[in-house]
């Protein structure tokens, strides 16, 4: 006799049965092919999203240091020198420039290692410009990136060495929040 | 045979189909590692900027106005902001903070309003702040200034 599978089996009356005969008599095949055209479709059109939203240039290195303050009335960032500021640190291009407590205790108006480097930079700027011959004229943007729990007395010390070494356009990065403030709509800015 | 070509059996009979089906396993796989890949490196948060810049860097913006405008001034400490139009100054609006720790402007911003209705033309404002103030309050408040039509601001230091 020969090995049959196990499970029901209906009497040789209700073989050929509608109902109990069902998948008695003719075996169908296991193996049907699985349609993923519509999956790779999908994934193609989730690829070019993701690629089209998040390659839009890292002007700031986000870190766990640092919190950003919000702010409902931003302007687009811009590529520029990024002055960090975290709560034990000040760092310029990922570069230690002072360290929070000892520019707390400290009674000067600027930060010397900021400044320097700034100017180096500045000039970088300049030689390279002027090898190129780029006409393209230095607009001394810079951005401070600081975290909110930062005094006031750290960052007018970062923003007068800015300011002094020839970068004037002062921005402070923030987290663009979606809520528009009781200021009402935002105001337009040349 | 339904969309097959016939290309001749090369002599053996034999009829094969050119309907191949390519493997897309690979290319799924791809995919799915170049979506976790982006998916993580994503920053997902949106930056902007405040624009500001120093008062009294540069002499030649200070310049006398030509017109009347009188120049508005917010002097922020710790505890309490200052608001003053050409010398005459507003009610002292004491800090106060929300459940998050957040500074209530909602009165700074009604008497912004006020002097925006008094002078539609000054776009202008200083603020004038206190070594203690927190970078947060700080930028908060800029971030007022420019949502009640002051986008020009300029921070100095308070003094003492």
């Amino acid at each position: 006799m020969a090995i049959q599978a196990p499970g029901k089996r209906f009497g040789k009356r209700l073989e050929h049965s509608k109902v109990f005969g069902h998948g008695l008599h003719g075996k169908k095949n296991m193996n049907s092919d699985l349609n993923v055209t519509p999956l790779v479709d999908m994934f193609v059109i989730l690829v070019l999203f993701l690629v089209a939203n998040f390659s839009n240039g890292e002007v700031l290195m986000m870190t766990k240091d640092i919190n950003l303050p919000e702010a409902a009335n931003t302007d687009e960032l811009v590529l520029a020198p990024v002055v960090m500021v975290s709560k034990t640190e000040v760092l310029i291009s990922g570069a230690l420039v002072g360290r929070v407590d000892d520019l707390t205790r400290e009674e000067y108006l600027n930060i010397p290692a900021l400044e320097e480097k700034l100017r180096d930079m500045k000039k970088q700027f300049e030689d390279l410009h002027n090898a190129a011959q780029d006409t393209g004229a230095f607009k001394g943007d810079v951005n401070i990136q600081a975290d909110k729990s930062a005094q006031f007395r750290i960052i007018k010390r970062v923003m007068f060495s800015c300011a002094s070494a020839g970068y004037g356009n002062i921005s402070f990065a923030t987290m663009a929040s979606s809520v528009k403030k009781e200021g009402g709509e935002s105001a337009s800015r040349d | 045979m339904a969309g097959g070509m016939d290309l001749g059996g090369g002599g053996k009979g034999g009829k094969k189909p050119l309907d191949a089906s390519i493997n897309l396993v690979p290319f799924i796989d791809l995919m799915a590692v170049t979506i976790v890949f982006l998916i993580m490196s994503a920053v997902w948060t949106q930056l902007g900027r405040l624009q500001v810049s120093q008062s009294g860097q540069s002499s030649a913006e200070e310049q006398p106005p030509q017109d009347q405008k009188q120049p508005v001034n917010l002097l922020i400490t710790e505890k309490e902001l200052k608001l003053s139009v050409g010398g005459t100054p507003f009610d002292t609006i004491p800090v106060t903070r929300d459940e998050k720790g957040r500074v209530d402007l909602s009165k700074l911003t009604g008497y912004l309003a006020q002097i925006k209705k008094e002078q539609p033309d000054q776009s202008a404002i200083t603020l004038q702040t206190e070594d203690a103030v927190l970078y947060d309050d700080l930028v908060r408040i800029i971030d007022n200034c420019i949502g009640s039509q002051f986008p020009s601001v300029s921070v100095s230091p308070a003094s003492t």
